[in-house]
C-alpha cells in the first residue's frame, strides 16, 4: 500500500489487524476488483482486505460491523452476475489467500477447506485417493469453493451429481455482525430437528455471511467414462436426442450442447477440440459408471443419434481424447472473447422439454436487437447459456445487449422455467426478480434477510431488487431502460 | 375442550382461512395423514386443526422434464401410483402425505452418495405464512438459483415456519432392475464390514441401513437398484439375501416410558454409537448418515444423548410420552439456535402456528 502513507480511521483499523501489506487501499490496485466476470457493472470498492484465518475475517467483519460500513465477501472474482462487485462505501474481503484444504476424510467421504480452495485443486488433490469433488462450473480451473457455495453454483456434471448444495455438509459462517455460527455437520447438512440453514445459506450470494471453513462431500472416482460427441444438422435434432435419452431413464453424467456459432468460435481460439464446422449443433455426453453398464448405455445413446439422423458420432478412446473433447466445452466461453470485446453470458432455464422452442423464440431476439446470440446449454437440465458478444465501449451496443437478454430471461419465465440456474442474481438480474417473485414473496424474503443480515452491511444491494434492499451498485445504464420499455430509437453505433 | 378442524379442499381457502384466524389470534397446528402427530406435544386447548389431507391434487405432471406438483395434502402412494405409469419414482423414503414427508424427513438420504435427499428433490413450493400472507420460493425447473431458497426451510420444520401448499418436485427414472435384500443374524463385526463393502460398491444400494436389534443382533438391509447388469452381481457378490417385500424403515412407536431418538451419525462414527449402547436400545442407521433409536425409559435416553455427544453425534428426543421431552438433544451451536429462532419470528411472529 504504498501511496497511502496516512490512511483514514477505517483503513487504519484494518491496517491494525491485517498489517500494510494486506490491506489494499490505492486506485490502481483496486481496479482488478472492479468487477466479476459481468463487466457491464463496475465500481471501485474502498478498500480490499486479504485475510488468512477465520479470526481475521472475524475481527474484520466486527470492525466494519460496528463502524457501519458495509462489505463484500469475494472469491476468486469468477462470478458471472456482479455477485461480488462492491460499491463505493464497501470494503472487499477477498478470501482467495483461504486456500488451505484443512483435511480429508476417506472413511466419511467429504473434506474440509477453507473458501479460497480453488474448485479443480480440490479434486486434484483427493484423485490419487479415488475421489473428487463433483461440482465443476466452467471455470473450474480457477473458482473457488467459497465462491460456489456464495452462488450455489452448478457445472455440466451437475445433471447427474446435483449443485453445489447437494455436495456441502457443514460450514462456519462469521455472519454480519461478526459471531461465528457452525451450520451442518459432518454426518449431514441438517440433523433431525435442525432447520436447514445450510441449505438457505448456500446460494445466498454473499448476503446472509461469510463461510470461512467448508465441508463438502467427495464422490467415489467412477470405475469408467465414456465421452461421445455427436453432430447434427438441426438443433432441433440434437435437442430431441436428449430428450429421448433422459426419457428412456439414462442419467449421463453431462449432456451438453454447442451451437453452430460457438463450435466455429471454438475452433477458430486455442480452444480447438476438433468439433465439425459443419454442424448446426454438437451434443457433448459423458457417461459413468461400471464398465459393463457402460456398454449398454453407449450403445442405447448411440441408437438415439441415429434416429435423429446424427451426422458424425466420435468417443473419446483414451483419457487424452476425453480431455480434448472436453477442451471445446470448457473454453467455449473464453473462446468468444474472439468474437468482441464484452460478453454478457445468460443463464435462464426452461423445462427440458421446452428447449427447441425457447431456443427459437431466444434466436428471433437475438435478430430483433441485432446481437451475436451463440448458445452453450446444459441441455440435461434445461440450463440455457445464451452468449451476446458486444463491445462494451459501445453505449448502443451494450444497450442493445443487456436489452436482448431482459428478452430472453423473460422467455424463459414463461415456459416455467427460471432467471438463473447457476449464476445467481447478484446486480445483473435485480430488475428481473419480479419476473418469477412478487411483491409478497419478496417481502418473505426480505423477513429472511434480516435476520442473518438486519442492517444490510454484508454485500448490500444483491439478491433482492431497490425497494427489499439497499441498492449501491451501478444500475443499468439509461439506454437500457428505454429499450426494454419499447423505445427502440437509438442509434446504432453511438 | 374440543378442538375446531378446518379442512379445506381447495389451496385459495388455506390463505384465507389463516388470514382470518390470525387477526383473532387463533393458533393453529397442521395435521396431514395424521401419522407423526406423535413427534408433537399434544394439540393444546384453543388451538385449531388445519387438516390438509383434502389438498391431494396432482396438479402437474412433467415426465419429459421429470418433474411434477403436488398438493400437501397427496399421499405419498397416491404419487407412487402416478409415478409409476411414467417408469419414474420419487426416490426417499416415507409415507404419509408428501407435504408430511417433507416437514418431518424422517429418513434424509436413505442410502450412501449419491443416494437422493428430500432436500435435493425440493425444487421451491407454493406457500403461505401463519398471517395468511401467501408466498413461493424455487421454481418447478431443476435448476434455480434465483431467489433465497427458503422451500429449504420446509424441509424438516414440522410445519413451524410456514404451511406449504404445493409443492414442486424432481423425480427420477425408476430403476430398471430393484432388489430388496435383508441380511439377519450377523454380529455388529460382520455387519458393519458389510456395510462398508456395499457403500464402497461401484454402484452402491440406493436403500442401505443397519438395525441393531435389542440384546445386540444386527441385520443389514436395503435395495439394489440400477441395471441389471450391476444389480445381480451386486446381490451375488456380498451373499445379499432377496426379499419379496420392501422393508418397513418406520420405527415402532414407542409405548410407556419408551423413547424414540433420531440423530445423525457419520460412518465412521457408527462402530462407537454401537458400542456405547445398552443392550436393550435398538438402532436403525441409514446410509446418509441419519439413525433413529428405540430406548426404555428417559434416563436411558438421557444417557444415551450424553454418550452420542462423546462421540460427535447428534440426536434429539423425537418421541416420547411426556411432552417435555420432546426437543431434548445433543447440545446445538448458539449461533445456529439464535438464528433458528430469528427465522421462527420473523416468519411467524406471534407463534400462531404450533
Amino acid at each position: 500500500m504504498p501511496a497511502d502513507t496516512d490512511p483514514p480511521p477505517i483503513e487504519r483499523d484494518l491496517v491494525a489487524i491485517l498489517g500494510r501489506d494486506r490491506v489494499l487501499t490505492s486506485p490502481d490496485a483496486l481496479l482488478a476488483w472492479e468487477c466479476d466476470g459481468f463487466t457491464v457493472h463496475k465500481s471501485r470498492p474502498r478498500a480490499v482486505v486479504l485475510p488468512q484465518s477465520t479470526d481475521e475475517v472475524q475481527a474484520v467483519v466486527e470492525l466494519l460491523h460496528g463502524r457501519g460500513v458495509p462489505f463484500v465477501p469475494r472469491g476468486a472474482g469468477t462470478c458471472l452476475s456482479g455477485g461480488p462487485t462492491a460499491g463505493e462505501r464497501a470494503v472487499v474481503i477477498d478470501l482467495s489467500r483461504m486456500r488451505a484444504v484443512l483435511q480429508i476424510s476417506t472413511t466419511d467421504l467429504y473434506a474440509v477447506v477453507q473458501p479460497g480452495v480453488v474448485n479443480l485443486d480440490l479434486s486434484t488433490e483427493t484423485g490419487p485417493m479415488g475421489l473428487h469433488y463433483a461440482p465443476d462450473p466452467s471455470s473450474q480451473s480457477v473458482c473457488t469453493i467459497g465462491g460456489n457455495l456464495a452462488e450455489n453454483s452448478g457445472g455440466p456434471h451437475c445433471f447427474k451429481y446435483g449443485m453445489t448444495t447437494d455436495h456441502v455438509l457443514g460450514a462456519v459462517v462469521v455472519l454480519p455482525d461478526g459471531e461465528i455460527a457452525r451450520f451442518g455437520h459432518a454426518s449431514g447438512p441438517r440433523a433431525p430437528d435442525e432447520l436447514d440453514l445450510l441449505g438457505l445459506f448456500c446460494g445466498s450470494e454473499g448476503t446472509f455471511g461469510i463461510a470461512t471453513e467448508i465441508t463438502v462431500r467427495l464422490c467415489r472416482n467412477p470405475s469408467a467414462v465414456r465421452t461421445l460427441l455427436a453432430s447434427f444438422a438441426t438443433m432441433s435434432a440434437a435437442c430431441r436426442s436428449v430428450g429421448d435419452i433422459v426419457g428412456a431413464g439414462l442419467v449421463p453424467a453431462a449432456l451438453e450442447i454447442l451451437d453452430q456459432a460457438t463450435i466455429r468460435a471454438v475452433e477458430a481460439s486455442v480452444y480447438r477440440a476438433g468439433y465439425p464446422e459443419d454442424a448446426a449443433a454438437v451434443l457433448l455426453i459423458e457417461l459413468d459408471g461400471p464398465p459393463e453398464v457402460l456398454v449398454e448405455e453407449a450403445a442405447e445413446c448411440v441408437a438415439f443419434f441415429q434416429r435423429h439422423g446424427a451426422l458424425q458420432v466420435e468417443e473419446a478412446s483414451d483419457p487424452g481424447e476425453r480431455k480434448r473433447l472436453w477442451r471445446g466445452r470448457k473454453g467455449a466461453f473464453g473462446a468468444m472473447g474472439r468474437i468482441d470485446t464484452d460478453l454478457y453470458v445468460l443463464d435462464g432455464v426452461v423445462p427440458r422439454t421446452r428447449l427447441e422452442e425457447a431456443l427459437e423464440r431466444i434466436t428471433a431476439i437475438g435478430e430483433r436487437h441485432r446481437v451475436r446470440l451463440t448458445n452453450v446449454f446444459h441441455a440435461g437440465d434445461g440450463n440455457l447459456h445464451p452468449n451476446i458478444s458486444f463491445d462494451g465501449r459501445d453505449a448502443d451496443a451494450t444497450a442493445r445487449a443487456v436489452a436482448a437478454g431482459r428478452e430472453i430471461l423473460q422467455v424463459c419465465v414463461d415456459l416455467g422455467g427460471s432467471i438463473t440456474g447457476e449464476h445467481g442474481i447478484g446486480t445483473e438480474k435485480l430488475e428481473h426478480v419480479p419476473m418469477m417473485f412478487d411483491d409478497g414473496d419478496l417481502d418473505v424474503m426480505e423477513r429472511v434477510r434480516r435476520v442473518f443480515n438486519p442492517r444490510d452491511l454484508c454485500n448490500p444491494g444483491k439478491v433482492l431488487p431497490e425497494r427489499h434492499a439497499c441498492a449501491e451498485v451501478a444500475k443499468w445504464p439509461q439506454m437500457v431502460d428505454k429499450l426494454m420499455a419499447g423505445d427502440d430509437t437509438t442509434e446504432p453505433g453511438r | 375442550m374440543t378442538a375446531v378442524t378446518h379442512c379445506p379442499e381447495r389451496i385459495d381457502e388455506v390463505a384465507e382461512w389463516l388470514r382470518d384466524g390470525a387477526a383473532a389470534g387463533r393458533r393453529v397446528r397442521l395435521v396431514g395423514g395424521g401419522s407423526r402427530q406423535h413427534e408433537r406435544a399434544p394439540i393444546a386447548d384453543g388451538v385449531a386443526r388445519l387438516d390438509l389431507s383434502r389438498l391431494d391434487r396432482i396438479v402437474r405432471l412433467d415426465p419429459g422434464d421429470q418433474t411434477c406438483t403436488v398438493e400437501c395434502g397427496l399421499s405419498r402412494a397416491h404419487l407412487d401410483e402416478a409415478l409409476a405409469e411414467h417408469e419414474l419414482e420419487l426416490p426417499c423414503l416415507g409415507d404419509g402425505t408428501i407435504g408430511g414427508l417433507f416437514a418431518a424427513d424422517p429418513f434424509g438420504p436413505a442410502g450412501a452418495p449419491p443416494a437422493q435427499s428430500p432436500r435435493s428433490l425440493l425444487l421451491g413450493l407454493d406457500a403461505a405464512l401463519a398471517d395468511g400472507q401467501p408466498f413461493k420460493s424455487g421454481a418447478r425447473v431443476v435448476k434455480s438459483v434465483a431467489g433465497f431458497d427458503l422451500h429449504k426451510l420446509f424441509v424438516g420444520s414440522h410445519g413451524r415456519l410456514f404451511v406449504a401448499l404445493r409443492l414442486h418436485l424432481r423425480l427420477k427414472p425408476r430403476p430398471r432392475a430393484m432388489r430388496w435384500f435383508c441380511n439377519e443374524g450377523l454380529d455388529a463385526t460382520a455387519a458393519l464390514a458389510l456395510l462398508d463393502a456395499l457403500r464402497a460398491a461401484a454402484v452402491p444400494p440406493d436403500v442401505l441401513a443397519l438395525r441393531r436389534e435389542r440384546g445386540g443382533s444386527c441385520t443389514l438391509f436395503g435395495r439394489a437398484a440400477g441395471r441389471p447388469t450391476v444389480v445381480e452381481p451386486l446381490l451375488r457378490e456380498h451373499d445379499l439375501q432377496i426379499v419379496d417385500q420392501p422393508i418397513d424403515c418406520t420405527p415402532p412407536l414407542p409405548s410407556g416410558d419408551a423413547e424414540l431418538l433420531a440423530g445423525a451419525a457419520a460412518p465412521s462414527q457408527l462402530p462407537q454409537v454401537l458400542a456405547l449402547l445398552p443392550d436393550a436400545a435398538s438402532l436403525t442407521w441409514f446410509g446418509g448418515g441419519r439413525f433413529h433409536l428405540s430406548l426404555d425409559d428417559p434416563a436411558s435416553s438421557d444417557r444415551a444423548l450424553t454418550a452420542l455427544e462423546a462421540c460427535g453425534a447428534a440426536a434429539t428426543v423425537r418421541a416420547a410420552s411426556r411432552p417435555d421431552r420432546l426437543q431434548r438433544g445433543t447440545p446445538r451451536d448458539r449461533a445456529a439456535e439464535r438464528i433458528a429462532e430469528g427465522l421462527r419470528q420473523a416468519l411467524d411472529p406471534d407463534g400462531l402456528l404450533s
